[in-house]
């Protein structure tokens, strides 16, 4: 959290703050605060006193006359820094009874508007290309061979794929699967935001073999089309693990896209019921999330598009949106930035209802790209942003498999090595930043130079 | 039809989850079946309807549930929103 800090310090030094001709620091002012990282580019601003021009005034009012002294005896100092997120509260009490500490401030980010729906593209998908240093991961052999890309959404049309990208990608129709009732052949289905997803996933590893489970398109009892049942999501994840298992140890490779969740409390139980889902570790779904990460997948949510600036119609939850397996600890829950790096207004913050530091990362979303929902406009929500992230991590695993690198030390890697954005570290926005492959790739290779595996292999898969 | 969580041998099968829990064919999400939710440790996931449910509930050992499960969403536009 940023802020800004009001100090009052010696007379000399509160005159040296205000002397127009004296360039004052942070460190003239003040020896450092506990628990802020004071900002050294931040000029000093001194600050006047608010005196009642009538006695017995109010120096606080708005509306009764005032006199503003800038007596050095009278004024203060402002300077400004950040506390870590996670340490707000503890921080502030402290700093409340240090000596000289008048005030601290919240030092919100002023802007003239983010990216939110509604809004046109920026940029296109060449873009978000180069931003994933896609040449670089090709060039190294990251490029999805081998792996296993499995978009649970709305169905694939692998044409209108294809066409878009202006490349053929392999369809796995043998390890698809559909709900029970849902009509239709695996890369055939209408174009839609599944199609979406699977273009944005291929941006960065065309190779991998995309499996096509149309779980939003579960007609069960209950649902509604374009819309599924968080069981149709537990089979689908049941046919995964079975998928995982079949696959040979020294190439595990099962990366999974999820752009979807539960928008409204109105069809959960409320927290604390033992049949909740939104709070609840022990929900069947989010034990079976649990169970197929362990067994080696690495599982991706999108963090959700009720972000507090501009949220989805849909967003019902009065705070903490991102609920459930978005949320779950033992997956990669990713917030929206466009391609000049900016968080999109509708990308949901934290913290997490599983786990309280999500999202974990930001990928690229809200950019020109498969044209699923026709001509111009963009390819958008964290339901961009998460395929774009899986992507990544299909790339990855074509040379790292699970059983070399788990998926719990694989989001480790993507987390330390993610740009930071917003407020120094970790911080709801952006968790721990902009997911950055050139950063990946350097760490994969440091991992690689000092280790081997424990039969003596290569790390890497060559 | 609600979601509940059984626990079964290894490999369960629709049959044999209605064996065990006395349920008849009609009381059951046939078309959904026996999902194993975490195949190491016996746990599988069935939708029954809610009078089987509630007498399921009178053995509490037998199943745990009814569970959540709320409608899913695409997190983003969809071509039916245009």
């Amino acid at each position: 959290m940023r802020v800004l800090v009001q100090l009052r310090p010696s007379p000399d030094v509160v005159a040296a703050v205000a002397d127009p001709a004296v360039t004052a620091t942070a460190a003239d002012v003040v020896n450092g605060l506990p628990g802020v990282l004071l900002d050294p580019t931040f000029t000093p601003v001194a600050v006047p006193r608010p005196l009642p021009a009538r006695a017995g005034g109010d120096p606080l009012s708005l509306n009764q006359p005032l006199i503003f002294s800038m007596a050095p005896r009278d004024a203060s100092v402002l300077v400004r820094g950040e506390i870590a997120d996670d340490e707000v509260s503890t921080r502030l009490a402290l700093l409340s009874g240090r000596g000289g500490v008048v005030g601290v401030y919240a030092d919100p980010v002023i802007q003239t508007s983010l990216t939110c729906g509604g809004d046109g593209p920026v940029g296109g998908w060449r873009d978000v290309r180069r931003l994933l240093a896609v040449e670089r991961l090709h060039a190294e052999g990251y490029d999805g061979s081998g792996v296993a890309l499995t978009v649970t959404d709305t169905g694939v049309n692998q044409r209108h794929v294809s066409a878009t990208l202006g490349a053929d990608f392999v369809l796995d129709r043998e390890r698809s699967w559909s709900p029970d009732g849902v009509s239709g052949r695996p890369g055939e289905f209408d174009v839609d935001h599944g199609t979406m997803c699977a273009f944005d996933a291929l941006l960065a590893a065309p190779k991998a073999s995309v499996i096509d489970i149309p779980v939003l398109l579960s007609r069960r009892p209950g649902g509604s089309a374009l819309d599924g049942l968080l069981s149709d999501a537990m089979a689908a994840f049941a046919h995964l693990r079975t998928v995982l298992d079949a696959q040979p140890a020294e190439s595990r490779a099962l990366v999974v896209t999820n752009s979807w969740g539960s928008f409204s409390p109105d069809w959960d139980f409320p927290p604390g019921h033992p049949g909740n889902y939104s709070d609840n570790p022990a929900h069947p779904f989010n034990l079976i999330v649990g169970s197929l990460a362990a067994a080696g997948a690495d599982i991706l949510f999108a963090a959700g598009n009720c972000g507090r600036e501009c949220p989805d119609g849909r967003c019902a939850y009065p705070d903490q949106p991102i609920t459930g397996a978005n949320s779950h600890p033992a997956v990669l829950s990713v917030a929206g930035v466009d391609v000049t790096g900016e968080r999109v207004g509708y990308s949901s913050q934290g913290p997490g209802r599983l786990a309280d530091r999500k999202p974990d990362l930001a990928a690229y979303t809200h950019f020109a790209g498969s044209g699923a929902f026709g001509p111009g406009e963009p390819d958008s929500g964290t339901s961009a942003a998460c395929p774009v992230a899986a992507g990544v991590v299909a790339a990855i695993r074509s040379r790292v498999p699970s059983t070399v690198l788990s998926p719990s030390d694989l989001r480790t890697l993507l987390v330390r090595s993610a740009d930071d954005r917003g407020v120094l570290g970790y911080d709801y926005d952006y968790g721990y930043g902009v997911v950055n492959v050139p950063g990946i790739v350097e760490a994969l290779h440091a991992r690689a130079s000092e280790t081997r595996t424990a039969e003596g292999r290569p790390w890497l898969v060559s | 039809m609600v979601l509940i969580t059984v626990r079964l041998p290894r490999g369960a099968t629709l049959d044999m989850a209605l064996r065990e829990l006395r349920l008849k064919k009609e009381e059951v999400d046939v078309g959904y079946g026996v999902v194993a939710i975490d195949p190491d440790h016996g746990l599988y996931g069935l939708r029954v309807s809610a009078m089987a449910a509630h007498r399921l509930t009178a053995t509490p050992e037998a199943m745990d549930g009814p569970w959540a499960d709320p409608k899913i969403e695409p997190m983003g536009p969809s071509r039916k929103d245009r």
